[in-house]
């Protein structure tokens, strides 16, 4: 008997998926191993291969909508149905994104960002407030992308009914009134052309998007994390004189042969490499009634990149591609590694073998000119290191037995740490190690 | 005795003649002709029950049936309702198709055993071995100061029962088209009529059809609400409808026709327009055909609801016999327009 297709779970923490595209029609022959559509979930866009030949009778999911794990996707006419996923590049899926336009090849991350890569901790809990609406009002908003977080009801005890989300749809929304995680677009009176924003009690205008699969995991995990893991942080500044110099001449040296090391790939080797000494750093918090840590026996470094922001606001996000065994990579591998990594996540994006069993996670906003700042653990790591720009500054340096005033490159890395595996000490005495590995950076080379 | 005759096959997927013409007929008159129709054509077919002979039918439905067909085939029955019931079920396992007469369905109660423990479970007791071609029929519900025990409304305690059709016709033309169909029909058919509609004239072409059961009919087309019923209240539905649309509100009036088998597909498919649904059922509210009708709806088409699915069924008390009481206890075009307008959150 033909068996239908259904939404796939594609990773162990995937609840839903949307389809980005299809790829056949009804009334089409498949044949075994042919894709018949994008999928996207909380991680990365897949496609989804028919496991034997059929045809197909329906597709059951629109372009663009999420359903849940196990919601019948596909209707086959003949044959056994099954499927089959392989990660794979994603499709054009998101909307134009613009080429970044930063030199960096490597990573770019927001302040208190983390990742989406990581697999998600046991004690994982979706809560969210309870929100009433009609069936029909969550089909309708489902089918449309729109949060019903940000409806009022006007239906009976407040409920979502159908014309609130087709007053919402139509513009004429009404948000509620306490602002949320979600991206909400507010832009003062008068409004601008070419349609008059409705006017609300507060005077603003606001336009709406829907959360897409990456950023509602992002806001889904980030809360969790920085909700549940008891974070501190620890900030150390490095004199970043010598390794500067030392990467100029390197990359004097290879531009010939294309090799442009980044300041943050020797960071990523120092890290790596300092886990060996502190191998507290490079461990899992493993929940439960009984917990436990976990000491893990590879050095997976976690590099956290940006996706570039549309236009119009929308866009964005962020993902983590793992480097694995960055203690056994030289500083051209990590290069090439993260370019690799950042070009394919901002262009067919990241699979979801890229992204996860990270151990440690570094986000660089040097690029950007930032000088310090904090940025969330990404859950399972215990730890996760936010670098700032090498600045030149002001140093006071010691030369036989004097001290003298001198203008020098200092670069600051804060690391927030799990308190429950990691204290404050064990923080500094990693950071010591690699902050003595830039600061002699020669060492980095062997 | 072995009889030859065989039932037609009527094509189902037919379109139904017209409804608009002024061959104007009372519902009895219809529910006669269905009979005399279907009399002609096979002799295996019988009518019994209490004054259906000589006194012309107690509602003088049978009106000079037996003039036409003699008293082997007219036939007056004592009032033991146990008994030509349990007669009918003998019969069909001869070959022969019953009518069988309650002057009301209030008087089936006492012959349950034949109704709901064997002409309904013959088919599936006997291997497969014995059809139970009979129609069971007769006036339900309330009709005018009977009294509570004479009111009843059985289709939501018999339509339980797994192995009968029930059919419930609000007008002449159905009454008509649906009887026709349970006389040729190899399963037991219980057959609501009203005692208050029997009057009710409606244009009844003369040409020969057949109304397929499990095939409701859109009996008023509104996009707002969606009305669901079946018999009698299937007017009042109408009624209500009518008042509803000088404030602005259009409903669809569902006449489901018969309920076993339920046009589960009709209701939905309005529910997808309008996002609402009004289940109106004579019967009293708990476990009635309305709760299952509902319950159908939530299995099949939770998110098209945009507002909880209402019942407005007969109050949950015996029939009042005060003229008033019963009046207020049915369920009227008030208690119908008070829901509609409580699922369109406009109360």
């Amino acid at each position: 008997m033909p068996k239908n297709l259904t939404m796939p779970r594609l990773s162990d923490t995937m609840e839903q998926g949307t389809i980005i595209k299809w790829h056949v029609k009804p009334g089409q022959k498949v044949k075994s191993g042919e894709v018949v559509a994008d999928i996207e979930t909380d991680k990365a866009t897949m496609e989804l291969q028919s496991f034997e030949d059929g045809v197909v009778s329906a597709t059951n999911v629109k372009e663009g909508q999420a359903v849940p794990v196990g919601t019948l996707i596909l209707s086959w006419e003949g044959g056994t149905g099954g499927a089959e996923v392989k990660s794979a590049p994603a499709a054009k899926a998101e909307p134009a994104q613009q080429v970044a336009s930063a030199g960096s090849p490597t990573v770019a991350m927001p302040a208190a960002a983390t990742a989406v890569a990581a697999p998600e901790p046991a004690h994982a809990n979706g809560h969210r407030d309870r929100v009433f609406a009609s069936p029909l009002a969550r089909k309708m908003a489902a089918d449309a992308g729109l949060d019903l977080n940000h409806l009022e009801g006007t239906g009976p005890s407040g409920r979502i009914v159908r014309k609130d989300v087709e007053a919402a749809l139509s513009g004429g929304a009404r948000p509620s009134a306490v602002p949320s995680l979600s991206p909400v677009e507010t832009k003062p009176l008068p409004a601008p052309a070419p349609r008059p924003a409705p006017v609300t009690a507060t005077g603003l205008s606001r336009k709406t998007w829907a959360l897409n699969n990456m950023r509602t995991t992002i806001a889904k995990r980030l809360v969790e994390s920085k909700t549940t893991i008891p974070h501190y942080q620890v900030t150390t500044a490095v004199r970043m004189d010598a390794l500067l110099t030392l990467r100029q001449q390197l990359n004097d040296q290879l531009a010939s042969q294309g090799v442009k090391l980044s300041v943050n790939d020797f960071i990523v080797r120092a890290c790596a490499l300092a886990m060996h000494q502190h191998p507290y750093v490079n461990t899992r918090w493993v929940a439960g009634s009984a917990p436990s840590v976990e000491f893990l026996d590879r050095v997976n470094i976690g590099v956290a990149i940006a996706l570039p922001v549309n236009a119009d606001g929308t866009g964005g996000g962020l993902v983590v591609a793992t480097l694995r065994d960055a203690d056994h990579m030289g500083l051209r591998q990590i290069s090439a590694g993260t370019k690799a990594f950042a070009d394919k996540a901002r262009s067919k994006g990241l699979s979801v073998e890229d992204m996860s069993d990270s151990t440690f996670t570094i986000s660089n906003l040097g690029m950007y000119g930032v000088e310090h700042f904090t940025a969330i653990i990404n859950p399972p790591n215990t730890a996760i290191l936010a670098v700032g720009a090498a600045v030149k500054k002001p140093v006071v340096e010691t030369r036989n037995g004097k001290d003298e005033l001198v203008v020098g490159h200092e670069m600051q890395m804060t690391m927030s740490s799990d308190h429950r595996v990691v204290d404050g000490a064990m923080a500094a005495q990693y950071l010591a190690t690699v902050k003595s590995l830039l600061e002699r950076p020669a060492t980095l080379l062997v | 005795m072995y009889i030859a005759n065989t039932c037609p096959k009527p094509d189902f997927r037919k379109t139904l003649p017209s409804r608009e013409g002024d061959r104007l007929l009372q519902f009895r008159e219809a529910l006669r002709e269905a009979m005399t129709e279907e009399m002609r054509r096979d002799d295996r077919v019988f009518l019994m029950g209490e004054e259906v002979a000589y006194y012309n039918g107690a509602y003088k439905v049978s009106q000079g049936m037996l003039d036409e067909f003699g008293p082997k085939r007219i036939i007056d029955a004592p009032i033991s309702e146990n008994g030509f019931a349990g007669l009918a079920v003998g019969a069909a396992m001869y070959g022969l198709r019953p009518i069988i007469e309650f002057m009301s369905w209030s008087f089936s109660l006492v012959a349950a055993d034949q109704i709901l423990n064997n002409a309904p479970k013959m088919l599936y007791m006997s291997g497969g071995q014995w059809n139970m071609p009979i129609v069971f029929r007769g006036n339900d519900g309330a009709g005018g100061q009977l009294g509570s025990t004479h009111s009843w409304c059985v289709e939501g305690l018999y339509a339980n029962v797994p192995g009968l059709k029930m059919a419930i016709p609000s007008n002449p033309y159905d009454a008509k088209g649906l009887l026709k169909s349970a006389i040729i029909d190899d399963d037991p058919v219980f057959f609501l009529e009203s005692e208050r509609m029997l009057a009710d004239k409606a244009h009844v072409p003369a040409e020969e059809y057949y109304i397929p059961f499990g095939q409701a009919r859109l009996a008023r087309e509104g996009a707002d609400c969606t009305l669901v019923s079946f018999g009698r209240p299937v007017n009042f539905c109408l009624d209500a409808a009518e008042e509803l649309a000088k404030e602005g509100i259009d409903v669809d009036v569902l006449d489901m026709r018969t309920i076993r088998p339920l046009d589960k597909d009709s209701i939905i498919r309005s529910l997808k327009k309008t996002g609402r649904v009004v289940v109106v059922d004579q019967c009293w509210p708990f476990a009635s055909v309305a709760s299952e009708v509902i319950t159908q709806v939530v299995e099949h088409a939770f998110d098209y609801l945009d507002h909880q699915p209402i019942r407005v069924n007969s109050d949950d008390v015996p029939t009042p016999y005060a003229k008033s009481l019963e009046a207020e206890y049915l369920p009227h075009k008030g208690k119908i327009i008070r829901a509609v307008k409580a699922s369109l959150h406009r109360l």
